[in-house]
């Protein structure tokens, strides 16, 4: 098996997809070992945590040039695998396979892109559908997102969630009781760890003007350090144009970690290296340049709107 | 946006490309149009303008130094567009946020002790329609030059856009598409301001678009349009229309369309379908 796996990862490298009988393969693997999870999972340092990836298969590939090669370096990715991308399969299938590969050198937590509701709105579905004529790779893809953890605790002192925090959690082990083998729900704290900001103009709590959506502000998040006996909290979620922003103090930080995002915004992106004695080092990057993707930018045919 | 443009046709029309750096552009006809496409802002200019259009939101992508100039240079005539204007609009109409779907389950949820309701308008909903200005150069004594800036001024008209002869697929010299802001909406649609510009030997158009998408809620287009016929007339006229086309999901699925979301992802595909609410004609005579 690790032959075939170690062909596959070799075959995603070159930002090609498996076939569908292999992907159905992948996830079967990838369910036994995602089962066994903790809801908060533990995390040895040293570690390299990255942020929103969102199927940029390219740019990823320059994380892993800045970052080191799995399992030669311990990554934690927070989520946001797939959708606006170009290449949401190959990079999910990927980070999957390493997963299966390097079960102990590499976790997965679940971002709220890995919902069959919001990929079908934002790109992954579609990719899927147009990738293999069929959308049982999407099926496969979802069914895995269920059993993603929703969260990481590294060395007992970073907490690690794709989104924020929720007013129905005020420990760690409340997290460890939800039943997250189900769709992100649209209310409740599993979809608030996936969903929720800081948010500087509040204190406390706020609603978004949405009407649903948490905001959280300095407060909450010293007391939820300070009663879980954390450090700081490391989130993703949003879109920084430095590649990673600090929040409250020093209490909270988040890292994005897909450089030019949608193709267009020219930020730079960073994932944050933790050493052994859990000293930060961020490590800021670009895009991949233009002639490293594979196909060269088509240039488009003059548009004649009206 | 590159795009090929016969050498043969630039000389025909008399006209002539240029680029330099984020500049690219077209000199034709008197006119020097140009745009300019750069990174969004980074954090503390996000800070400035915060403080500047006294708001704690922006869209989360703010291209903010993007821009499309249209000047006519012997009478100083400057139509451009930018998003600082476009969010001075947004910050003016302040229309009420929207809820969406999710919205009624969370009236249920168990509240925060201390819980504070944001209540501006995310969607970041614009009536922005592009600025312009006139500049006039005056020699001071002494050959220093002072430059007099003062608004322009369009009046209602009852005049079209030829369509049809902007139908014709007469070459295009100059191309361009610029990202004024843009917003996912924390993942609940997309609220996006662009505008979009060709030109022609025999004029140029341009559609600047605002584009929202609140999922399962609302879709609201507003379009104006602006085209300019180079004639031999030293006095060329600008035609500006302006229309507004709004629907919620439950209204268009009541007409047959599809309620999901993913149906609606091309603007100019559903605009048809989008009844209209407002819609305007104003003309710009310019005067040298």
């Amino acid at each position: 098996m690790s032959s075939d796996l170690d062909r596959q990862i070799e075959q995603l490298k070159r930002c090609e997809p498996l076939k569908e009988s292999e992907v159905k393969a992948l996830c079967l693997k990838a369910m036994e070992i995602l089962v066994e999870e903790s809801n908060v999972q533990r995390v040895d340092a040293p570690v390299t945590i990255c942020g929103d990836i969102h199927g940029q298969f390219y740019d990823m590939k320059e994380l892993f040039k800045v970052g080191g090669d799995c399992p030669k370096t311990n990554y934690l990715f927070l989520g946001d695998f797939v959708d606006r991308g170009f290449y949401s399969v190959e990079t999910f299938l990927l980070l999957l396979a390493l997963k299966v590969r390097y079960p102990d050198r590499i976790t997965l937590i679940r971002g709220n892109h890995e919902s069959r509701q919001i990929t079908q709105v934002y790109g992954f579905y579609d990719e899927c559908l147009r990738k293999y004529g069929s959308v049982n790779v999407w099926r496969y893809c979802t069914d895995i997102f269920d059993y993603l953890s929703l969260s990481a605790l590294i060395e007992n002192k970073i907490f690690s969630v794709h989104g924020g925090l929720s007013p129905a959690i005020t420990t760690l082990d409340q997290i460890r009781t939800i039943d997250r083998k189900q769709e992100v729900p649209h209310d409740g704290a599993m979809c608030d760890l996936l969903w929720s900001d800081p948010e500087d103009i509040v204190d406390g709590w706020g609603l978004s003007p949405r009407g649903a959506g948490y905001l959280f502000g300095g407060s909450v998040v010293t007391s939820f350090n300070h009663a879980n006996n954390i450090d700081y909290i490391c989130r993703a979620h949003q879109l920084v144009m430095e590649g990673y922003k600090w929040m409250f103090n020093n209490q909270i930080v988040t890292v994005w970690s897909a450089p030019n995002y949608c193709y267009r915004c020219g930020n730079v992106a960073a994932i944050l290296e933790l050493d052994g004695n859990l000293n930060k080092q961020f490590r800021v990057f670009e895009a991949a340049p233009q002639e490293s993707r594979g196909t060269p930018a088509k240039k488009p045919a003059p548009d004649y709107f009206l | 946006m590159d795009l090929e443009v016969d050498e043969n046709d630039l000389k025909a029309a008399g006209a002539e490309l240029f680029t330099d750096g984020v500049r690219r552009g077209i000199r034709i006809n008197g006119w020097l149009i140009e745009s300019r496409r750069h990174s969004i802002l980074n954090s503390s200019t996000i800070q400035e303008w915060e403080q500047k259009l006294d708001t704690s939101h922006l869209p989360e992508m703010v291209f903010g130094e993007n821009t499309l100039i249209l000047k006519h240079l012997t009478s100083g005539t400057k139509i451009h567009f930018n998003a600082f204007d476009a969010l001075r609009g947004w910050k003016k109409e302040a229309l009420p946020p929207v809820e969406v779907p999710a919205a009624a389950k969370w009236k249920f949820r168990s509240k925060p002790s201390e819980q504070v309701i944001l209540d501006y308008d995310y969607t970041f909903t614009t009536p922005y329609v592009g600025s312009g200005s006139v500049e006039i150069d005056k020699d001071l004594n002494g050959g220093e030059i002072s430059k007099e800036t003062r608004d322009i001024l369009w009046e209602d008209c009852k005049d079209q856009i030829d369509v049809i002869a902007l139908a014709s697929k007469e070459p295009i010299l100059f191309y361009d598409e610029v990202v004024l802001y843009e917003d996912e909406l924390a993942d609940n649609g997309v609220s996006l301001l662009t505008v979009k510009v060709r030109v022609m030997p025999s004029s140029w158009f341009l559609l600047l678009r605002f584009w929202l998408r609140v999922d399962g809620v609302l879709i609201r287009l507003r379009e104006t349009r602006m085209h300019c016929v180079f004639g031999g007339s030293t006095n060329p006229v600008i035609l500006r229309e302006s229309c507004w086309r709004e629907s919620t999901f439950q209204a268009l699925s009541a007409k047959g369309h599809p309620f999901d979301s993913a149906a609606y992802g091309d603007p100019s595909i559903i605009s048809q379908k989008l009844p209209i609410i407002m819609h305007t004609t104003q003309k710009l005579v310019i005067s040298s």
